[in-house]
């Protein structure tokens, strides 16, 4: 297993990533955050949305960069396709990472490119060795053009595979042993999907390889209207919800406080929103942190 | 395994179906169609924020039932979503049900040019001060070479698609309502802050520029054109922020 750097401790000890929760970086919020600096810990990208040489996107960013860390989460690379990392885009990749330095460097276990192009989508992989060698490999390709360790989330899936014979979690958890990769959790992903094949998203919770996540995820997401399959769809356009709160605070209980995103993607609210969730995922992580101390 | 998913992802056909659990054809058909809801819906929004002003002439229903068409047979070839779209123009002049709008595609093309310069670098330009400083300091200014961002294009269209653009993008529905669209249109696309802008000018100021481009210097790109106002042209070139150097 090759060994990477991970996340340095040491260096980002008394920066906003470690300790403060962040939200998602979207244009329309680019001049309130500049003039209003708010408090919080990071900044997340779509790493594919700022691969230009110029431009608002680039130029709005490194401002931002100046006064916030910043978390890149890749949703292009294509971890779980059938061909090897496309090794110009990979080079793009490698120069954003080079040039901001994020906290992390995150993506997804899913596919996204095949022969005829780029989907725009998250597709789902099936749990067999193949794939799990497949994954890896492609894991060991980003790892070592980035020259760091990488963190890979769990996936929001709609169905499952008839030929998978691993379970989600134990490919997960063969995945971070074979690769050396940490992990992204992200907990809506979890009530998504658990909902979508009718599992326990706790019993997933319990049984997720914890030691490795380096990262949560916690976003909104809607209910399909189809009437005859009741499926929640990963749409990162509503608030985060109870059900995801509960499960955070389990999960949190578990395993101990873990840096915190805020995801939003789509019918963007007032940034105020956005921050009072950040303030409510801060206000977990303290009472964790609290009851960590005193045990 | 992939290739089968992804046939049936673009084409509607339920080969993939039975890689997928479920208890019925209809369990499975619902479950794979989040999919490919995903994957249309954020392509077709992807071109619709990348040509907004060629969805504005054909209105949403009609913009969106196109871009599935496009869609289905042109993938991205790159994660980088905002260079989609590069083969828009040419597959709307190819789709029949657009005709009665014959300036839909040059508008596309427009906007994709458009967006693409606004991605490329930022490039410095000269100020007032170092243009006035340059001019001081020879005797015949005829013989200067004025060099123009790398990035500046000449652009001509049967149709007023620049004055089109530029009244969508102002929101000046009236001026709409009034262009005679019907006629040849010169356009300069320049990139001098974080974004491109377009900028209709007159037949004469494109040969000039064309001729700047070209690397001719001041009196030698002059055109043959008894409606062209020397001074006016470099006060506009020094507003636009177009000149890089001066030699």
């Amino acid at each position: 297993m090759p060994s990477f750097a991970q996340p340095s401790q040491d260096a980002t000890a008394s920066s906003g990533f470690l300790s403060s929760s962040g939200v998602s970086l979207k244009p329309a919020y680019y001049h309130e955050i500049l003039n209003t600096l708010p408090a919080l810990g990071f900044f997340e990208i779509h790493a594919e949305n700022y691969l230009s040489q110029g431009g608002p996107a680039r130029h709005y960013l490194y401002k931002i960069r100046e006064q916030y860390e910043i978390t890149a989460h890749g949703v292009g690379l294509s971890i779980g396709g059938e061909r090897l990392l496309d090794k110009t885009h990979l080079a793009r990749v490698v120069q954003l990472v080079n040039d901001l330095q994020p906290a992390v460097f995150s993506e997804h276990l899913a596919w996204s490119t095949h022969d005829q192009g780029f989907f725009n989508d998250l597709l789902p992989v099936a749990y067999d060795e193949s794939t799990l060698q497949r994954v890896c490999d492609h894991i060991d390709q980003l790892q070592n053009a980035l020259q760091r360790q990488v963190l890979i989330e769990n996936p929001a899936t709609y169905f499952e595979f008839n030929h998978s014979d691993l379970s989600e979690i134990d490919f997960i958890a063969a995945m971070v042993k074979r690769s050396g990769c940490g992990l992204l959790l992200d907990i809506n992903n979890v009530e998504v999907s658990c909902f979508n094949r009718q599992a326990d998203p706790y019993d997933y919770l319990d049984t997720f390889p914890t030691e490795a996540v380096g990262q949560i995820h916690l976003a909104g997401h809607t209910l399909d209207p189809n009437p005859s399959v009741p499926l929640k769809i990963d749409s990162h356009d509503q608030a985060v919800c109870d059900q995801v709160w509960a499960l955070y605070e389990h999960a949190l209980a578990h395993m101990g406080d873990r840096p915190t995103l805020i995801e939003r993607d789509g019918n963007l609210p007032p940034f105020e929103q956005l921050l009072a969730e950040v303030q409510q995922a801060n206000q977990v992580r303290s009472r964790i942190r609290r009851g960590q101390h005193h045990a | 395994m992939h290739e089968e998913f992804a046939a049936s992802l673009l084409h509607q056909d339920d080969q993939v179906y039975p890689q997928i659990k479920g208890q019925t054809d209809e369990e499975k058909h619902v479950r794979f169609n989040v999919y490919r809801n995903n994957v249309f819906v954020s392509l077709i929004d992807a071109l619709a924020d990348i040509f907004p002003v060629t969805q504005q002439l054909v209105g949403d229903e009609f913009f969106r039932a196109m871009a599935r068409e496009f869609v289905q047979s042109n993938l991205p070839t790159s994660p980088v979503i905002s260079d989609y779209g590069q083969g828009f123009a040419d597959f709307i002049r190819s789709f029949t049900p657009a005709d009665s709008v014959p300036f839909l595609a040059d508008m596309a093309a427009l906007e994709q040019q458009l967006l693409t310069l606004t991605h490329t670098a930022e490039y410095p330009t000269l100020d007032h001060e170092q243009i006035s400083m340059a001019f001081a300091q020879v005797a015949n200014p005829g013989t200067l070479q004025l060099s123009l961002l790398p990035s500046t294009q000449v652009v001509v269209s049967n149709f007023a698609i620049g004055s089109l653009y530029l009244a969508h993008k102002n929101q000046q529905h009236s001026t709409i309502a009034t262009l005679t669209l019907n006629t040849h249109e010169s356009m300069l696309l320049a990139k001098s802050g974080l974004y491109a802008e377009l900028r209709v000018i007159s037949p004469a100021k494109v040969v000039f520029i064309k001729r700047l481009l070209e690397g001719r210097a001041l009196g030698d790109a002059i055109p043959d054109d008894e409606h062209f106002d020397l001074g006016a042209s470099l006060a506009k070139l020094i507003e636009w922020r177009l000149l890089t150097h001066i030699n």
